[in-house]
């Protein structure tokens, strides 16, 4: 709750700091009236004194509200609450997807230990890992949408022929089949690097001599010990990475079109909608912190030695 | 008995087949409302804020409006004004009162009707609610209706770029008995609008899309279309994919220029460029030295090489400026008084002249050249930055976001040079905002008291000949002077499929505007 505070305090002084005014913005580049714009600002409360905002800002949030939206001039909750279903379709399902691509195949490749299995898995996470995710999104769109014609470039559903019912889930899960796959890619090394280094270190722990010594069997050695051991870290990793997800992957959403929150939140920055990127940043901070209750909570059911009293 | 019927069945199936014929031979050819249906889909690059037309500037929502809503005059796309609610207008000898007879028999979508009430309460309300358009219709004394189809503006004083500017923007006429007696920034029909247009709203899925369904009672008669929908599709590259795939058939989302080339030779593609009242131009901080210097701005402008902006900033798209508006609007621009040829050697004789002299380094000074993000921007700046390093001004560029840059160059006039463009229509006047004393978008604190005469007194004529001579002085005195240095053209650029017809641009000239499709039909 303190850390949540504390971040959101620093997210209103810092997005205040910014230069740009967005009843500024909002006015037009060739038109602005200082009488319409001083207007606006007794209406958002941008002409008191910033201790004052940040005062009314935090009263309103105590009462559930997020505040309105300068630029959209409609009530941030509403905004995000829209936004919410797609990026989480997309960010979560890709996170899920890279953990179980990444760990696998850091767990498989540890098993079977084969030189060149070993190669192609680390140059692959190396390759993806280098690689921006936005690129990787326009090579996708090319070869699999343009070339390929097996899935559309970009949005969530069909226009030309729009779809009902179970036809519309299966339409939203084919548009969303290339940005998940952008974005698992992308993960995909986080965790096939953090599992494969704790497998490493983990081989190498006395017990599992241990284990080998008494002639336990490898596959039981593997399956129960190891695997369950080097697993913790990459149950962290996943547990930010989800927390982030809420706030979208912004450059993958701006690629693919996709109607998300990273757009809303690339919008906000540029027009500048202090309320929007504060009920964002909300959000996200709010996000990361279950997400860790829910990793601490795993990590001891996972690992015998932790126990919360 | 059999061969009479066999006789039979051969003569039914000869007149049928003549009848076949004949019909196919006395055919018309393929028109316009022979293709009615389809959905057309157009790419646009961000999401609109709201369909309040009139209330604030917005410009992914203005392509749009133009679909929903209807103006009194509207623009085609040669920026002449043509009729639109108004199907003919009057001017006063005076040039002080306006008449405008509208269209009878028009709807709003919800099925009430359109009067002369709907217009007067639109205008009242922009003026007294500060809408977009209120500066240009600052002459405006009073609205009167003597019927409900027949609008009079009374003027205080003659305006002639009043009728041009009531053809642009934020001047669509709403409808008074949704918004009458609410407040207009956040009445629900922002959200659902309610106009008088060749489509009506459907629905807005904010960051992904808006469709609208055609307006069968339109009053300038059903459109072809069954459908638009527009397409937010930020990612300009991302754009271009889509379109190629089809999944896009018109784009509004500007492509990379640099792909241009590549789209004029695919297969069923069209490209249409034309020329924009809109140019690239620098301006000079003319409050902080060393710009006040007359000779330093020559020497600028001297060194610049505008043709390679256009080669490769541009990818060779436009034309280098020349003059000081302009030349889409021919009857206003000065093609004598332009800008001199590319002599380095000049610019740096007149920097020494001015008492900048070289230094060991091979600099004269430093600037400051604030630019927006973007590639074009980008490069526009890199070329300016290379051809002013030959005549020892060390340029540091600054690119920065337009809030960050409204804030440093409006706000703070915190630079020394910076890059901008703009529309410069649909009149003249426009030069008002640029060069006039305290113009909104006049950045370099430039104030010359003939070119705010001219400005004025070329407003009070209505003779469009006696007019364009007043701009051309104008255009004169800056040269002279050189507040700005014009850089490039801009070119408005139409890509889509070769089965769209009926684009502003092609049939509809002279009868629709910019983005209006009630005349587009698809043919497939």
């Amino acid at each position: 709750m303190v850390t949540i505070l504390v971040v959101l305090l620093l997210n209103f002084l810092i997005i205040h700091l910014a230069p740009g005014d967005p009843v500024r913005i909002l006015s037009g580049m060739d038109n602005p009236s200082e009488e319409v714009m001083e207007a606006l600002r007794v209406k958002y409360g941008l002409d008191k004194p910033l201790s004052v905002q940040m005062f009314n800002y935090f009263a309103a949030l105590l009462r559930g509200d997020l505040g309105f939206s300068i630029s959209y001039n409609l009530p941030v909750a509403k905004l995000i609450s829209e936004k919410v279903g797609p990026t989480l379709l997309l960010t979560f399902s890709s996170a899920v997807i890279g953990l179980i691509l990444g760990a696998s195949s850091a767990l498989f490749s540890s098993r079977r230990r084969v030189v060149w299995i070993d190669t192609v898995l680390s140059f692959l996470s190396y390759v993806f890992y280098s690689m921006p995710s936005f690129w990787l999104g326009l090579i996708l769109i090319l070869v699999f949408a343009v070339n390929l014609h097996v899935f559309p470039t970009s949005g969530i559903v069909s226009l030309r022929e729009p779809q009902i019912g179970i036809m519309y889930y299966l339409d939203v899960l084919w548009h969303s089949f290339l940005p998940v796959t952008c974005l698992a890619l992308i993960n995909f090394p986080i965790y096939y690097r953090i599992t494969h280094s704790s497998i490493s270190s983990v081989l190498h722990e006395n017990f599992i001599g241990l284990f080998r010594a008494t002639g336990m069997d490898e596959r039981k050695i593997f399956g129960k010990y190891i695997s369950r051991n080097a697993i913790l870290p990459t149950i962290t990793i996943f547990g930010l990475q989800i927390g982030y997800a809420v706030t979208g992957a912004t450059l993958v959403e701006t690629v693919f079109a996709w109607p998300g929150m990273g757009r809303l939140l690339i919008n906000a920055v540029f027009r500048r909608d202090y309320p929007l990127l504060m009920g964002i940043y909300l959000i996200m901070s709010v996000s990361v912190a279950i997400a860790m209750i829910v990793v601490d909570v795993l990590y001891a059911v996972l690992d015998p030695r932790i126990r919360y009293t | 008995m059999r061969w009479r019927r066999t006789r039979r069945t051969i003569s039914v199936v000869l007149c049928g087949v003549l009848v076949f014929l004949l019909s196919v031979s006395c055919a018309p050819p393929p028109q316009p409302g022979q293709h009615k249906g389809g959905t057309l889909i157009v790419a646009t690059q961000d999401d609109p804020l709201g369909f309040n037309p009139d209330w604030r500037t917005d410009d992914y929502a203005y392509p749009i409006n133009q679909n929903i809503f209807n103006k009194l005059v509207t623009l085609d796309a040669n920026y002449n004004v043509v009729p639109d609610l108004a199907t003919k207008w009057e001017i006063s000898p005076d040039g002080k009162t306006y008449t405008f007879y509208l269209a009878e028999n028009v709807k709003w979508h919800d099925g009430e009707p359109f009067t002369s009430a709907d217009v007067k309460w639109t205008f009242d309300t922009i003026i007294q609610e500060k809408g977009n358009a209120r500066d240009h219709l600052q002459s405006v004394e009073s609205i009167e209706c003597p019927s409900a189809t027949t609008v009079v503006f009374k003027l205080k004083r003659p305006d002639a770029p009043f009728l041009g500017f009531l053809a642009w923007y934020g001047t669509f006429v709403m409808p008074k008995h949704i918004y009458e007696g609410t407040d207009w920034t956040t009445n629900p029909a922002n959200e659902k609008p309610i106009g008088t247009g060749p489509f009506k709203f459907v629905e807005w899925v904010r960051g992904d899309h808006v469709t609208l369904e055609r307006n069968d009672d339109y009053f300038k008669g059903s459109p072809q279309l069954d459908k638009v929908i527009f397409r937010v599709i930020t990612d300009a590259n991302t754009a271009l994919q889509a379109f190629y795939a089809g999944e896009v058939d018109l784009s509004e989302v500007r492509p990379p220029l640099s792909e241009i080339p590549k789209l004029q030779q695919t297969e069923g593609v069209k490209v249409v460029l034309r020329p924009m009242p809109s140019r690239y131009y620098l301006s000079f901080n003319l409050r902080k030295d060393p710009w006040a210097n007359l000779n330093v701005r020559k020497a600028v402008a001297l060194a610049i090489n505008r043709q390679e902006i256009v080669d490769k900033a541009l990818s060779g798209i436009g034309e280098p400026a020349e003059g000081f508006y302009t030349p889409a609007i021919s009857w206003a621009y000065n093609d004598e008084n332009v800008l001199p040829p590319r002599d380095v050697e000049e610019a740096n004789r007149l920097l020494d002249e001015a008492g900048f002299k070289l230094g060991a380094d091979g600099i004269r000074f430093k600037a400051d050249l604030l630019y927006f993000s973007g590639s074009e921007w980008s490069n526009i700046a890199t070329i300016i930055k290379a051809n002013l390093k030959e005549i020892g001004i060390d340029v540091n560029l600054v690119q920065l976001e337009i809030g960050a840059w409204m804030e440093r160059v409006q706000d703070n006039h915190d630079f020394d040079i910076t890059i901008l463009n703009g529309f410069q229509g649909p009149d003249p006047d426009n030069l008002r905002m640029r060069v006039g004393t305290g113009g909104t978008l006049e950045l370099g604190g430039y104030s010359n008291k003939d070119v705010d005469r001219l400005l004025d007194e070329a407003a009070a004529l209505t003779d469009v000949e006696q007019r364009g001579k007043k701009y051309k002085e104008i255009q004169k005195i800056l040269s002279e002077e050189l507040p700005i240095v014009p850089l490039a053209e801009v070119t408005d650029v139409w890509v889509f499929h070769d089965y769209v017809h009926g684009l502003s641009i092609e049939e509809g000239l002279g009868k629709v505007t910019f983005n209006d499709f009630s005349l587009v039909w698809l043919e497939k």
